[in-house]
C-alpha cells in the first residue's frame, strides 16, 4: 500500500472518505462534493450522526466522478488530538477494506501532523499475522487498496511527519508479526535472529548463547530455559542516538517464547495463547526499532531475556533454589511464575552492564493483573513518581493508558522463602501481580529509577478494534516510544 | 478495658511502660526509671537487640522495692518520624504484650514531652489511649470453658502525664470511635444464626438511645415501594429481608446530608448459584459494610458530631432453596431498571442497587459513599493492604483517600469508564449483574454507578480488608471494622464545622 498526501487528492478515486462532525456539520471537502444536497440527505435517512469512528457507505450519488463514498463521523470538534486522528485512520481503513477498490483518496480537512497520523492509523489497522502461516489466503481477507491519497492542508509537512511515523508504525507490526508466530517458529534462537535481521538503522545487536548466559551468572533465566530442547539466550539491542554522554533507558522485555508453565504445567484451555508470552520482548524490540528509525536522539537499550518455559526431564522443579545474576537466591515455588525469573535477571545484568539510568520492564506476568484491571489498561508499578507521571502521560497521549498500582513492602512476607532469600509465589488468592512486582523491585540495582509494566491484559485484542484486528496489539511500542522521547 | 488520665507519678503497683527513642535514648520518666534501679534499664538494654526502634518492646521485671512488678520498654524511633498512627500502635502493642501477658491490675503508661516530636503530649497520650483501646478487643462470649488464666484480665490502663486534663478532653471523642468499631466487631464476628436481618435492624434500631432516628422497613413495605433487586436476593431465604435507614440530625443548620450506604448480607451462601463449601463460614461477615455503617453512626451520635449525616443498610441472607431466584431471572430494581441476574452469587450489587437508589432519591444528599464485601476480584487486585476505593468524583475520592492514609485504612483507588461498562452489557434486560472474571471489581462498581443517578458517589470495596488472618497493633485477629475510622474521619473533616 502506497501513501501520498496532496493538498486535493483526485475525486475520481473509486473510495473517497469525506467527513462529518458529530454536531451534523459537514467539513468543507464534503460540502465542496455535496453541492447537490444528495449526501446530506441519504444521511437524514440513516442512524449516521458524526459519532467518532462511525462510518457510512454510500452508493455514488448522480453526478459524483467518485465510485464509492465512505462518510466518516469525526466526533466532536472539539480536544481533536492525534490519537483520535490515529483512530479514525483505522476506520477508514476497515471500511475501505470491505468496500473493496484499488485507489482510495480521504478528504477529511487536516492538517498535516493530524493527516501522518491518519495514516498511522490506517497503516496499523491493514495488519495480519503473518502470510506465510496459510496456504491460501482466507476468505474473509480482502485485499487493501494499492494506492492511498491524503488530503493535508500541507502536504510537505504531512509527508516529513508520516517519514517518522512510519517508522514507529514498522515498530509495532514488527511486534505484532513476533506476537503472532507460534511456538514452533519461534524460539529463542529465532527470537534472536529477528533482531540480528533488523535493516541496517544503526543498532548494535548482542547475543548471549547459552554458554554465556552461564558465564554471566544469569542463573535464573539458565533455570527457566533448561526444559527446553531450545536453548536461552539473552538478546540486548543498543541505539545510541543521544551520543556518548546522554543517559541510557534499558527496556527490559520478558521473552518467553513459549509457556506451558513447566513443571507447574497449566491447564490445557487456551494456553496456546501462551504463544504470545514474550508479547514485552517484543515490543521493546518494536520501541527500539521504531526509535532508531526515527533517528531520535535518545540512548536505549532493549534487554530481551529469551527462553521456553517446558516440562521436561531437564526442567526445573518447585522447590529448586537458584543462584541469580544479582547474587541474590531464590527458591521456585511455581515454575509458572517464571517471568520474574528471566526479569529479575535481565534487570540486575542490564543495571550491572549498561548503567543505564532508568530501567522499564514490560511483560505479560500475571492473570491477576487482569483480574485487576482487564484489557482496557495494563498495571504500572514503581517507586518513582516523576517516571510514573512521564509513562501515564505517554500512555494516555498514545491510547495505551496505565493504571498504577501500590508497590509495597509489605508483600515481603508473601515472598519470604524459608530456604532462600526469596521464593517466587505465593499461592492461592493472593494479590499476585503485586507480589510479582515486588519481587522484580528486589533485582533494581541502587539509585537506578525503575517501572514495570504489567500488560498480560492488554498484549492480546479479543475482537477487532480501531488500531488493529483480533490478535497481537503490539501495546506498549507506541507507549514506550514516546517515554523515551519520540513523537 | 478503662482508659484514665492522671498526673505523672510513678505507680506503686501493676506495669509500667516507659518511651525510649531510637539510638536506646531515655525518656526523662524512662531515665528516673532507671536511675531508682540503679541502671536495671540500661544494663537490660546492652544485653539485648532493643535498640528503641519503632515498634520494638523489651520488658524487664523490676527490683521489689520499685512497687511496679515489670518495666516494658517502648520504642518510639526518632522523634520527628512520631505519628499519630504509630502513637496508637504503641498503645495497642503495650495491651497485647502486658495485658495478654497477666497483667491484671493497672498497666500505666508515662508520656513524656518528647524534643523534636510534631505531637504534643496531650495528643499523643490520647492517641495512646486509643490505641490501647482499640487493641483491647476480644470476641469471646462463646468461650464458655476458657480457663480463668488464659483470658486478659486487664482492666484499667492509665496514661500518666502533666496535661493529662487535656488529654482527657481529646481522647473523649476517640472513646466514641472506639465504642463505634466495636459495635462493628461485634456484628462481623456474630455468626449469622445470631445475626440476620431483623436481629441485625433491632441493632440498630438500638442507636435511637443516642438520638439517632432509625427506621426499619420489612418486605411488605419494601415490596410496595418497590425494592425489587433487594428483594430478589432474600426471597430464598426463610429470614425476613430489612431496610434500615438511620439518620443523626446533629447539624441545625439544614444542610442536605451526606450519606453511608452498607451493604448487610448476614449470610451469603451464593444462593443457587452456589459457592465451594471451603471458607463458606467467612461468608458470616458478607455484611461487613452494614456493620461498618451501624458502627459509623454509633460513633458519629457517641460523640455529637455536629453533622447530618443518614446511614442506609440494605439486609438480605442469600440462600438456595425451592423459592431463591435462578440465574437467568430478570428482576426490576426500585429505579426501574431492569437486571439480568447471571450470577445469583453476584448478589450484594442487586441490594446496593435498590438502597444506592432510594438513598439519592429521598435524601439527596451532599455525597454518597457506599462500602461492600463485594468482589472476590479486590483480594485479587490488592490483597490486604488497601481497600478499593472507586468514585465518580475526584475531589470526593481524594479526601477518601486522604482520610484512610490518616486513619491507617489505606484505599487505593481503580478506574472506571466506558469500556469497563460495556462488560455488563446483557442481551435481554438493560444490564446483567456480572461482567467476567476480567476487572470483577471494577464491572461491580460500574454496575452500582448506574444507580447513583449522578450524586457525588464513591464505592469502598473490603472484601480484601474486613476479617484480619492475623493480630495487629490496633487490631486483633478477625473483624477489622475497617471503614469506621476512616469515614469518621471524613465526616469530622468535610461535613462539620464547629
Amino acid at each position: 500500500m502506497d501513501i501520498r498526501f496532496a493538498e486535493r487528492p483526485p475525486p475520481e478515486a473509486p473510495l473517497l472518505a469525506v467527513g462529518m462532525w458529530r454536531d451534523g456539520r459537514p467539513t468543507p471537502a464534503l460540502a465542496a462534493l455535496d453541492a447537490g444536497g444528495g449526501i446530506m440527505a441519504a444521511v437524514a435517512h440513516s442512524r449516521f450522526r458524526g459519532g467518532e469512528g462511525e462510518v457510512l457507505a454510500l452508493a455514488v450519488p448522480p453526478g459524483l466522478a467518485a465510485g464509492r463514498v465512505l462518510l466518516v463521523g469525526l466526533g466532536v470538534e472539539s480536544a481533536f488530538d492525534d490519537a483520535r486522528a490515529a483512530r479514525l485512520g483505522g476506520a477508514v481503513m476497515a471500511a475501505a477494506l470491505e468496500a473493496g477498490g484499488q485507489r482510495l483518496s480521504v478528504c477529511l480537512d487536516l492538517d498535516g501532523n493530524a493527516a501522518a497520523h491518519l495514516a498511522l492509523g490506517m497503516s496499523l489497522r491493514l495488519w495480519r499475522p503473518p502470510p506465510d502461516l496459510r496456504s491460501r489466503p482466507a476468505e474473509d481477507e480482502w485485499e487493501p487498496p494499492e494506492e492511498v491519497v491524503i488530503a493535508a492542508a500541507d502536504p510537505a509537512a504531512a509527508a516529513a511527519s508520516w517519514r517518522r511515523l512510519d517508522h514507529l508504525a514498522d515498530g509495532v507490526l514488527l511486534a505484532r508479526d513476533l506476537v503472532a508466530e507460534p511456538g514452533n517458529r519461534l524460539g529463542p534462537e529465532d527470537f534472536a535472529d529477528h533482531a540480528l535481521a533488523l535493516p541496517g538503522l544503526g543498532c548494535e545487536v548482542d547475543i548471549l548463547d547459552e554458554d554465556a548466559i552461564g558465564e554471566e551468572g544469569l542463573g535464573l533465566l539458565a533455570a527457566v530455559g533448561r526444559g527446553s530442547a531450545r536453548p536461552p539466550r539473552l538478546v540486548t539491542v543498543s541505539w545510541s542516538g543521544g551520543g556518548a554522554d546522554a543517559p541510557v533507558t534499558a527496556l527490559v522485555g520478558k521473552g518467553i517464547t513459549f509457556d506451558t508453565g513447566g513443571i507447574s504445567l497449566k491447564r490445557g484451555d487456551d494456553m496456546w495463547e501462551m504463544k504470545a508470552d514474550m508479547a514485552g520482548a517484543a515490543a521493546c524490540l518494536g520501541a527500539v526499532r521504531a526509535l532508531a528509525g526515527m533517528a531520535a536522539p535518545v540512548n536505549v537499550a532493549a534487554v530481551l531475556p529469551l527462553a521456553e518455559n517446558m516440562p521436561a526431564g531437564g526442567a526445573m522443579r518447585p522447590g529448586d533454589v537458584l543462584y541469580s545474576c544479582s547474587g541474590r537466591t531464590v527458591e521456585v515455588t511455581d515454575t509458572d511464575a517464571e517471568g520474574r525469573l528471566v526479569l529479575a535477571d535481565a534487570i540486575a545484568w542490564a543495571g550491572a552492564r549498561l548503567a543505564p539510568a532508568r530501567i522499564i520492564d514490560i511483560a505479560t506476568l500475571t492473570g491477576a493483573v487482569v483480574t485487576a484491571l482487564g484489557r482496557h489498561r495494563a498495571g504500572l508499578f514503581t517507586a518513582d513518581n516523576a517516571l510514573a507521571e512521564r509513562l501515564l502521560r505517554a500512555g494516555e497521549a498514545v491510547d495505551e493508558p496505565l493504571w498504577r498500582l501500590p508497590l509495597s513492602d509489605a508483600h515481603d512476607e508473601a515472598l519470604t522463602s524459608e530456604v532462600a532469600d526469596l521464593r517466587n509465589a505465593a499461592w492461592g488468592r493472593v494479590p499476585d501481580a503485586l507480589h510479582a512486582a515486588r519481587f522484580l523491585q528486589h533485582f533494581v540495582p541502587p539509585r537506578v529509577a525503575w517501572a514495570h509494566l504489567d500488560i498480560a491484559g492488554t498484549a492480546l485484542a479479543e475482537e477487532d478494534w480501531a488500531l488493529g484486528p483480533k490478535g497481537p496489539t503490539g501495546f506498549g511500542v507506541r507507549l514506550l516510544a514516546a517515554a523515551c522521547g519520540a513523537v | 478495658m478503662k482508659i484514665t488520665f492522671a498526673k505523672p507519678e510513678l505507680p506503686g503497683e501493676g506495669s509500667l511502660v516507659v518511651g525510649v527513642l531510637d539510638g536506646r535514648v531515655l525518656t526523662p520518666t524512662a531515665r528516673q526509671v532507671d536511675e531508682r534501679t540503679g541502671g536495671a534499664l540500661t544494663r537490660a538494654m546492652k544485653a539485648s537487640r532493643f535498640k528503641g526502634g519503632k515498634d520494638q518492646t523489651l520488658e524487664v521485671v523490676a527490683p521489689p522495692e520499685m512497687g511496679v512488678s515489670r518495666v516494658l520498654l517502648a520504642g518510639l524511633g526518632k522523634a520527628k518520624e512520631i505519628d499519630v498512627l504509630q502513637a496508637q500502635n504503641l498503645g495497642g502493642n503495650a495491651v497485647a504484650r502486658l495485658g495478654r501477658a497477666g497483667e491484671d491490675k493497672l498497666l500505666s503508661i508515662a508520656i513524656d514531652a518528647i524534643e523534636g516530636c510534631s505531637l504534643a503530649p496531650a495528643e499523643f497520650a490520647a492517641q495512646v489511649g486509643f490505641g490501647a483501646r482499640l487493641g483491647s478487643y476480644r470476641f469471646d462470649k462463646y468461650r464458655t470453658k476458657e480457663k480463668k488464666e488464659d483470658k486478659p484480665s486487664l482492666k484499667k490502663i492509665a496514661l500518666l502525664l502533666a496535661d493529662h486534663a487535656d488529654a482527657k478532653k481529646l481522647y473523649q471523642p476517640l472513646d466514641a470511635v472506639a465504642e463505634g468499631v466495636f459495635v462493628t466487631r461485634d456484628l462481623v464476628s456474630e455468626p449469622a444464626n445470631v445475626i440476620y436481618p431483623e436481629t441485625l435492624a433491632r441493632e440498630a434500631e438500638r442507636l435511637s438511645e443516642l438520638g439517632v432516628e432509625v427506621e426499619v422497613f420489612g418486605e411488605k413495605q419494601l415490596r410496595k415501594m418497590g425494592f425489587g433487586a433487594l428483594l430478589a436476593v432474600g426471597q430464598g431465604s426463610e429470614r425476613e429481608s430489612q431496610l434500615v435507614v438511620m439518620h443523626w440530625k446533629g447539624d441545625k443548620g439544614g444542610e442536605a446530608p451526606t450519606a453511608f450506604v452498607g451493604k448487610g448480607v448476614t449470610f451469603d451462601s451464593g444462593g443457587i448459584s452456589i459457592k465451594p463449601s471451603a471458607s463458606m463460614e467467612d461468608m458470616k461477615w458478607d455484611m461487613g459494610g452494614a456493620g461498618v455503617v451501624v458502627g459509623l453512626m454509633r460513633a458519629l451520635a457517641a460523640r455529637k458530631a455536629k453533622a447530618n449525616v443518614v446511614g442506609v443498610v440494605g439486609l438480605v441472607e442469600n440462600m438456595p432453596s425451592g423459592a431463591a431466584q435462578r440465574p437467568g431471572d430478570v428482576v426490576t430494581t426500585l429505579s426501574g431498571q431492569t437486571v439480568e441476574v447471571i450470577n445469583t452469587d453476584a448478589e450484594g450489587r442487586l441490594v446496593l442497587a435498590d438502597a444506592l437508589w432510594y438513598t439519592q432519591d429521598r435524601f439527596k444528599p451532599r455525597f454518597m459513599v457506599d462500602l461492600a464485601t463485594l468482589t472476590g476480584a479486590i483480594l485479587i487486585a490488592l490483597g490486604d493492604q488497601h481497600a478499593g476505593l472507586f468514585a465518580n468524583d475526584d475531589a470526593l475520592a481524594e479526601r477518601i483517600a486522604a482520610a484512610g492514609s490518616a486513619t491507617g485504612e489505606k484505599v487505593w483507588r481503580f478506574p472506571l469508564g466506558d469500556a469497563y461498562d460495556k462488560q455488563i452489557k446483557s442481551d435481554i434486560a438493560d444490564m446483567k449483574n456480572v461482567g467476567g472474571r476480567e476487572a470483577g471489581s471494577i464491572t461491580a462498581a460500574q454496575f452500582l454507578q448506574r444507580f447513583v443517578n449522578d450524586v457525588p458517589w464513591a464505592h469502598i470495596d473490603i472484601a480484601g480488608v474486613t476479617w484480619s488472618k492475623k493480630d495487629q497493633p490496633t487490631v486483633p485477629k478477625g473483624a477489622t471494622a475497617f471503614g469506621v475510622r476512616l469515614l469518621d474521619r471524613l465526616v469530622a473533616e468535610h461535613c462539620e464545622d464547629d
